[in-house]
């Protein structure tokens, strides 16, 4: 053990520096009741309240970083944009942030403007990219160039592609005509499961997952990049259902099945704060380059915690029932649309990067969910629960008529 | 001469650590660790690996005040006429428990310009915050005013309104050599008997553990840091573990092969008073992003290698707590024979 080191003063231990970092006293306030995690960490942050935020906006003045955002300039911005399934939202309201903040959006998706799955959300709500100056096309992603009729672009952000065949081209075209960033929406479903919650950027992946290919091809080709590994989303315009299935059941007094014991951890984002991470990537290049991020909330929920949240935020009671798939023979990918294991990973890369925070609290964010949810009607609309009925048969488990 | 004074429980996380870190704290000059116990056991113990003269050295260095804390006439008169500038009080609701004028007293001596560290036991911690579906627990969460271990939390708002200088940081579970709370010891008495890891219910439950030597680091990190003054810090390990993890990590940090891990239904026997589990039957975990970001507090241990550290420092060398008892495990072990056969 070392000696004590001896020092002729002792006031030496109580001065500090004048510290560099915000004081305590502006360590904000949660807005809700419930934990928001925000802390001082850097200097911008946006407020939940409304999609388009000035770019200068931040919540505090003072701070260790120089970044401002108003530095970063008006952007063009392509987005090629899946016409289907969970990510699909990420587009609608990245596109309406940007051009909310003074950038211009272009964005490109995938198939033809008069299919069938662009009367689904959140396409059937484009004009409200439109209204606000945004450009929509549609195409085939392998022909970008063309589809865009030869427009260039300061920014890519891909939110289609899963494997290396469908975004090479879309990278080489970026590349090529001259794009400085290019941003991909990858998939927290890469990394390796763990016991060791949660992933963290830089745990290891599976090598074989098609997204794994496409970060390692981007981060080859261009310098200024940027992967985002998201979960599951909330929010209105969702292409895909979530809280929907619990609401489902609870208006109905059915009994809402989870497989396992309903701890399992998952993670669920209001999709604005995927938006706002994006938005930052795009307003803070160098910061971001070279970066991975976890595209997620900054709170853990379990299975069992999403069914309780969902029926407090709709005012009714809930009937939690636990299965084993395998020993009732059923499919759980088929029967529960959330991952039957611990899937959490946490937005690390962000906070410490990007100065990212979190804004979903979903006790709140649930409570609007369904206020939607009965005001479009689907709390009376006649479902089916095919595999619900086998799973309570299997338990034998009375459903109310 | 910085002069720190300890106020310090019976049971404690290895205190001989937590000084020898805060006497070797780099930003320190020249600190006088007093030691203020009920003298019921030593107070300094000779840390694993640490050679006998380093220790005696250590030894030599901290004084040691005996008496209980209850005997608040002599801890007022102590503090006061000794002049403390810093009060590390490890376990605050001893204090509070007693007497809450007491209490006030103990704090008065306690300068404006002293700085207050309270270490808040692991398990209180766990029932300061709200059980919750949401997690991890962050600084910022509610906490429970109906608690019944309400004296952590009302020292945190005692420092508060007194005007002192304080720093509250709150562990998880923690671990390392010499712990006296048999975690990580329960895992490998176990391991080293060759029987199987009873564990409750799925094994999914999610726990945290924090090595005390990054804990006692964050005690040093705090010390005459004014970004630490009147905040509270989560400090644990930077990954959480599942209860199943936490046998396969100890078994890999042992050496031991990956272990047979058996899981029961808590409700289907009477274990009477014996605790057949060391963990809360919940997910417990908490963010420590906050000290990492404004302290620059970082974990040195990732899980197996503290546990390699706890089971080369301790365990394999024959030292334990507690001593195995495999009682409640074989009312488990009969119960499932007798559900096969």
């Amino acid at each position: 053990m070392a000696a004590l080191a001896s020092s002729s003063s002792s006031s030496l231990l109580f001065t500090s520096p004048p510290s560099k970092l915000p004081s305590p006293s502006l360590y904000p306030l949660p807005r809700f009741s419930l934990p928001t995690s925000s802390f001082l960490s850097s200097s911008l942050s946006i407020s939940p309240s409304s999609l388009s935020y000035p770019t200068a906006s931040r919540r505090h003045s003072a701070s260790s970083f120089t970044v401002r955002a108003a530095a970063a300039g008006k952007k063009k911005v392509l987005i090629v944009n899946t016409n289907s399934g969970g990510h699909a939202v990420i587009g609608f309201y990245f596109a309406k942030q940007l051009l909310g903040s003074g950038h211009e959006v272009t964005i490109l998706t995938v198939g033809d403007e008069g299919s069938d799955k662009m009367k689904k959300p959140p396409f059937n709500r484009f004009s409200e990219i439109t209204s606000a100056g945004g450009k929509t096309v549609w195409g085939d992603p392998a022909d970008v160039g063309t589809v865009v009729a030869g427009a260039t672009f300061d920014v890519v952000l891909d939110n289609n592609g899963k494997d290396l065949d469908s975004v090479r081209p879309v990278v080489d075209w970026a590349k090529s005509s001259g794009v400085k960033q290019f941003l991909f929406i990858s998939s927290a479903g890469i990394y390796k499961p763990t016991d060791q919650p949660p992933h963290v950027e830089g745990d290891v992946v599976k090598a074989d997952a098609g997204h794994v290919g496409v970060e390692k091809y981007i981060a080859e080709v261009f310098s200024s990049w940027a992967i985002f590994r998201p979960q599951y989303m909330i929010g209105s315009g969702n292409n895909k259902d979530c809280e929907e299935w619990f609401f489902d059941r609870i208006v109905r007094n059915r009994p809402v099945p989870i497989p396992g014991s309903g701890m399992q951890l998952t993670n669920i984002a209001h999709v604005r704060d995927v938006s706002s991470m994006l938005t930052l990537a795009v307003e803070k290049p160098e910061a971001a380059s070279s970066n991975i991020f976890n595209c997620v909330s900054d709170r853990a929920v379990t299975l069992d915690g999403m069914a309780r949240l969902c029926a407090e935020a709709a005012g009714l009671p809930v009937e939690i029932v636990h299965y084993d798939p395998k020993a009732i023979g059923i499919d759980a990918k088929k029967a529960f649309p959330f991952r039957n294991m611990h899937f959490y990973a946490e937005p690390r890369a962000a906070k410490d990067i990007l100065g990212w925070e979190g804004t979903t609290n979903l006790p709140e964010d649930l409570k609007e969910r369904f206020e939607e949810y009965v005001k479009i009607g689907r709390d009376t609309k006649p479902m089916k629960f095919e595999i619900d009925d086998k799973i309570l048969e299997a338990l034998k488990v009375a459903v109310a008529v | 001469m910085a002069k720190l004074v300890v106020l310090q429980p019976t049971k404690q996380p290895p205190i001989s650590l937590l000084s020898s870190s805060l006497s070797n704290g780099t930003k320190l000059c020249q600190i006088q660790v007093t030691l203020f116990t009920r003298g019921k056991a030593p107070v300094t113990q000779q840390l694993p690996g640490e050679s006998d003269s380093d220790y005696s050295d250590f030894k030599s260095k901290v004084l040691h005040l005996k008496r209980d804390r209850q005997d608040s006439e002599f801890v007022k008169s102590s503090l006061s006429a000794e002049g403390y500038d810093v009060v590390y009080d490890i376990n605050g609701t001893r204090l509070l428990a007693s007497n809450s004028q007491y209490r006030f007293i103990c704090l008065k001596p306690v300068s404006k310009r002293c700085q207050y560290h309270t270490l808040h036991d692991c398990i209180l911690f766990c029932c300061i915050n709200l059980k919750s579906d949401i997690l991890p627990h962050c600084e910022v969460d509610a906490v429970d005013p109906k608690s019944r271990h309400k004296g952590k939390l009302n020292t945190e708002s005692l420092l508060e309104t007194s005007g002192v200088n304080w720093t509250s940081l709150r562990p998880v579970y923690i671990y390392g050599p010499l712990n006296y709370n048999p975690v990580e010891e329960w895992v490998f008495h176990h391991l080293k008997a060759g029987r199987p890891i009873p564990i409750r219910n799925s094994g999914v439950q999610i726990t945290q553990l924090g090595h005390v030597k990054d804990l006692a680091t964050a005690f040093v990190q705090v010390l005459g840091n004014e970004k630490a003054s009147k905040q509270v810090f989560n400090i644990s390990g930077e990954k959480y573990i599942t209860f199943d993890g936490l046998a396969k990590a100890c078994a890999k940090a042992g050496g031991f092969p990956e272990p047979e891990i058996i899981h029961y239904n808590p409700k289907e026997f009477d274990f009477g008073k014996k605790k057949a589990f060391p963990f809360r039957d919940q997910h417990f975990f908490a963010s420590v992003e906050k000290a990492k970001h404004v302290l620059g507090w970082k974990p040195e241990f990732d899980l197996v290698e503290g546990l390699t550290d706890s089971y080369n420092l301790d365990f394999s060398r024959g030292t334990y707590r507690k001593e195995a008892d495999f009682s409640t495990d074989d009312m488990i072990l009969n119960k499932s024979f007798a559900l096969q056969s």
